[in-house]
């Protein structure tokens, strides 16, 4: 059994724009441990949004391999399926974004409880109130998402990402409609949650401090990575 | 824990005006649907009770009788044509025959009704067949006579209440001046027995100065051959058959046209409700494309998103449809007003008759017609990449 | 064909029976010709319908009843009956009313009605329908002539059972004195119809 629980090799991803030709990611190859918080960073177009698309199966590769938790994902120049790429996904990954995406008629506990109504894991138990009070939301249960702040819908999106117990987190730009105070928040709560639970966070951010609070940053420039030690 | 329906059902009324609009559209044709095969069955039904309450099944007469009667309307029983009630006798021993009743349809002159004089028309029938043709009829007051021959008359609701007459009473007939006592009133039937003076037979006749009669009601036994009935009717020499089958059939088809344009309509009406349905939904796709994405990132297959949109067309037409029964239902009274001020004949008794088959069977090509029309926005939803929601940010 | 509208002819003949006697209200068979007839001068009418429990419920009817005569089994008029009134008029300009009323006669009903200017008078009578040898001779315009220039005051005091009274309805001679049901009948007609027409219309003031 490998130690990594996600190694990619020389992942690449082309985009034709009429008869451009853009390599958004080039010749990746990198890999990450169980509980490892990772923060990729870069600047606008550099194309980390387009790596970890394709670290967290949204996307296929051009040519390169990944393999999560030892199962051989991508490879052989074979096209997966949206069909079975979603069920890989579910298997692995939660998701939070920028915009949050909570659905606005239902309440913070029905929002977080979304995932179980299509999917529910193997083992696992439907804890939402559990998540609730864990990410400090609880008392916020019964409220719409326009009856909340920022910070507080942020933490439903994380609660929704985690309810189905993913091995992963992907968070592209978490804190990016946050200001810094919740920007802070968020950013220690990722941090308290990776130490606690040992859940694997995969990060894109702008912001250097809550890049900080994970343990590992990874450069991106013009679709190549280099590790920093410091931003 | 919430369900699929839960929020198939909020995403539909993210835009109550648009929802509920697309709803209005669907009430309005399935009420018109379900009307029209509510009055499609209630006229058959109407029509059948009217020609029930006729007593008998088939009519024989002497030919030429209906442009006479025409006559007898205007001129008070001149020319009319008579049958002797020898035929009673021949015809009542045909083995189809239950029952058999003689009747003499006689009317006259009355200066003193109107401005130029109008006519009394009187009904001669058999005292001991003719109300067994009816045991239906109830009385008012009173009863039938017992007699052929008795001075009496039998009178219709209507009439009782026009002549101001009540039992013990006495009318006149005019333009022969004889007197006859009303021993029975009728009761309200809806049926044209309402307006009808009922006379013993012999009476009639020795008023009228005939013997003779002008129709013959044939009762036909449970399970007899009508055809070969009519077959032998058929053969009388200078007589016309009449079944109120035929009759039924004629009329149903002259009607048939009408029901089939209107139906159409309503067919045409219910296809417009549906792309209205096919519209809301797939616009409501479009403005939730990056919700789908994050549904599908967040473990939902093409097929669980495409239930969740055929929820939300199957919530819209279920709902509508059962909506408009429900109206269709409390306005039957109403589409039934509509219907005999557009109708130049309609059958007495309620034209609508909408029971639980026919609203079930409604409902269920309401919600079928628009589970189909559901079926492209949802194949649309099902299809939306949740890379497409990333990449629009 | 000709054996379908044969068919046809034949069942509405037998359904179409009830429309010679449909009319238990009273109202004018051909209003047209009848109104231009009764009252000379006219050029058209307006149709009004009226009922006692549209115009005033029990209180109203109850107060009719004592006017008619109390509780009289001879002389009544139905709480929900609709009352057909024609308004006559000569271009916009109204000139009266025709009215017309069912009453008991000996052989049938008797159709009495009364043509009456703006103040309530009697102008023209008509009956429409009466039945029995001596109908002639109530429908003769000598018979009508009494009744020209009375009013409800003539009728206010007059007994529904025995028809007599004080004034003016004593004058009044029957041609008919074998058919003196139909003679009463006609008078109970007429007190009826002039307590109506006082009611719904003389009585009501702007709802004229």
């Amino acid at each position: 059994m490998s130690k990594y629980l996600i190694e990619a090799k020389n992942l690449t991803r082309i985009y034709h724009r009429g008869s451009e030709v853009i390599h958004a990611v080039d010749n990746v190859s990198l890999n990450v441990q169980r509980g490892e918080f990772v923060s990729f960073v870069g600047p606008s177009g550099s194309g980390k949004t387009t790596l970890i698309n394709l670290l967290g199966c949204l996307d296929n590769p051009t040519s390169g391999t990944l393999s999560l938790a030892d199962k051989e994902i991508f490879g052989g120049g074979i096209t997966l399926s949206e069909r079975l790429l979603t069920r890989i996904r579910r298997n692995i990954f939660g998701y939070i974004f920028q915009n949050f995406y909570l659905i606005p008629t239902l309440t913070v506990r029905e929002n977080v409880s979304v995932p179980l109504v299509f999917y529910k894991k193997k083992g696992v138990v439907d804890e939402v109130d559990k998540l609730l009070e864990l990410l400090g939301i609880a008392n916020r249960a019964d409220h719409l998402p326009v009856e909340i702040s920022g910070g507080e819908m942020q933490r439903v999106a994380i609660a929704r990402a985690l309810v189905n117990r993913p091995e992963i987190l992907l968070a592209d730009e978490p804190t990016g409609n946050l200001d810094t105070v919740r920007s802070d928040e968020v950013g220690h709560l990722l941090s308290d949650l990776n130490k606690k639970t040992g859940v694997t966070i995969i990060m894109v951010t702008h912001n250097p401090a809550i890049a900080r609070l994970g343990g590992r940053i990874i450069n991106v420039t013009d679709g190549r990575i280099s590790e920093k030690t410091s931003v | 824990m919430i369900s699929r329906l839960h929020i198939a059902y909020e995403d539909l009324f993210r835009k109550k005006t648009r929802t509920v609009l697309t709803l209005i559209g669907i009430i309005l044709s399935s009420w018109v649907l379900v009307s029209l095969l509510g009055f499609n069955k209630g006229f058959e039904l109407a029509l059948n009770r009217d020609i029930d309450n006729m007593g008998y099944q088939v009519m024989v007469m002497a030919k030429g009788c209906p442009y006479e009667a025409a006559t007898m309307m205007l001129q008070g029983g001149r020319g009319l044509r008579y049958i002797e009630q020898s035929m009673v006798e021949n015809i009542s021993k045909e083995p189809e025959v239950e029952a058999i009743t003689p009747i003499l349809m006689q009317a006259f002159f009355d200066p003193n009704k109107g401005e130029s004089g109008g006519i009394a028309g009187y009904y001669g029938v058999q005292a001991k067949s003719y109300p067994g043709m009816k045991p239906f009829l109830k009385f008012k007051s009173g009863g039938w006579f017992h007699e052929d021959d008795a001075p009496q008359v039998v009178m219709g609701f209507e009439a009782a209440e026009l002549e101001q007459r009540e039992v013990g009473d006495m009318i006149l007939v005019p333009e022969k001046n004889v007197e006859l006592k009303v021993v029975g009133i009728l009761e309200r039937t809806g049926s044209q027995d309402d307006g009808t003076i009922f006379v013993p037979l012999k009476t009639l006749q020795k008023i009228a100065g005939t013997d003779k009669i002008t129709t013959i009601g044939i009762k036909i036994k449970k399970g007899a051959d009508m055809a070969a009935l009519e077959e032998k009717l058929y053969k009388l020499p200078n007589m016309q058959v009449v079944s109120f089958t035929q009759v039924k059939q004629t009329i149903m088809k002259l009607i048939s046209t009408a029901r089939v344009m209107v139906l159409s309509i309503a067919f045409i009406a219910i296809i417009i409700a549906m792309v209205g349905v096919a519209n809301t939904i797939l616009m409501s796709v479009i403005e939730r494309k990056q919700e789908i994405g994050i549904l599908k990132m967040m473990g939902a297959l093409p097929g669980d998103i495409f239930r969740l949109v055929w929820t939300e067309t199957l919530i819209l037409c279920a709902g509508g449809s059962a909506i408009g029964i429900v109206l269709a239902l409390l306005f039957a009274r109403v589409t039934d007003l509509v219907v005999r001020q557009i109708l130049p004949y309609v059958p007495n008794g309620g034209l609508v008759s909408i029971d639980v088959v026919l609203a079930l069977e409604t409902f269920g090509v309401i919600v079928a017609v628009g589970l189909l029309s559901g079926l492209f926005p949802a194949w649309k939803a099902g299809r939306v990449r949740p890379l497409q929601t990333v990449k629009s940010e | 064909m000709k054996k379908y509208f044969k068919v046809i002819t034949i069942f509405l003949f037998f359904f179409g029976l009830p429309e010679a006697f449909a009319a238990i209200g009273c109202d004018l068979n051909d209003p047209v010709r009848d109104v231009a007839r009764l009252f000379p001068g006219s050029s058209g009418y307006k149709m009004r319908y009226a009922s006692i429990t549209e115009l005033g419920g029990e209180p109203l009817l109850k107060k009719i009843k004592e006017r008619l005569g109390g509780n009289s089994k001879v002389l009544f008029a139905p709480i929900d009956v609709p009352y057909t009134i024609y308004e006559v008029y000569n271009g916009s300009t109204k000139l009266g009313y025709i009215h017309g009323v069912n009453q008991k006669g000996q052989y049938g009903g008797t159709q009495v009605f009364i043509i009456q200017n703006l103040n309530g008078t009697i102008r023209n009578f008509y009956i429409q329908k009466i039945s029995g040898p001596a109908a002639a001779k109530f429908r003769s315009p000598a018979f009508g002539i009494q009744f020209i220039g009375m009013s409800v005051k003539d009728f206010g005091g007059m007994d529904a059972s025995t028809c007599k009274g004080k004034g003016r309805i004593t004058k009044v001679v029957n041609p008919a004195p074998e058919a003196e049901a139909d003679f009463m009948g006609i008078m109970r007609g007429l007190k009826k119809n002039l307590i109506l027409m006082d009611e719904f219309v003389f009585s009501a003031g702007a709802k004229k």
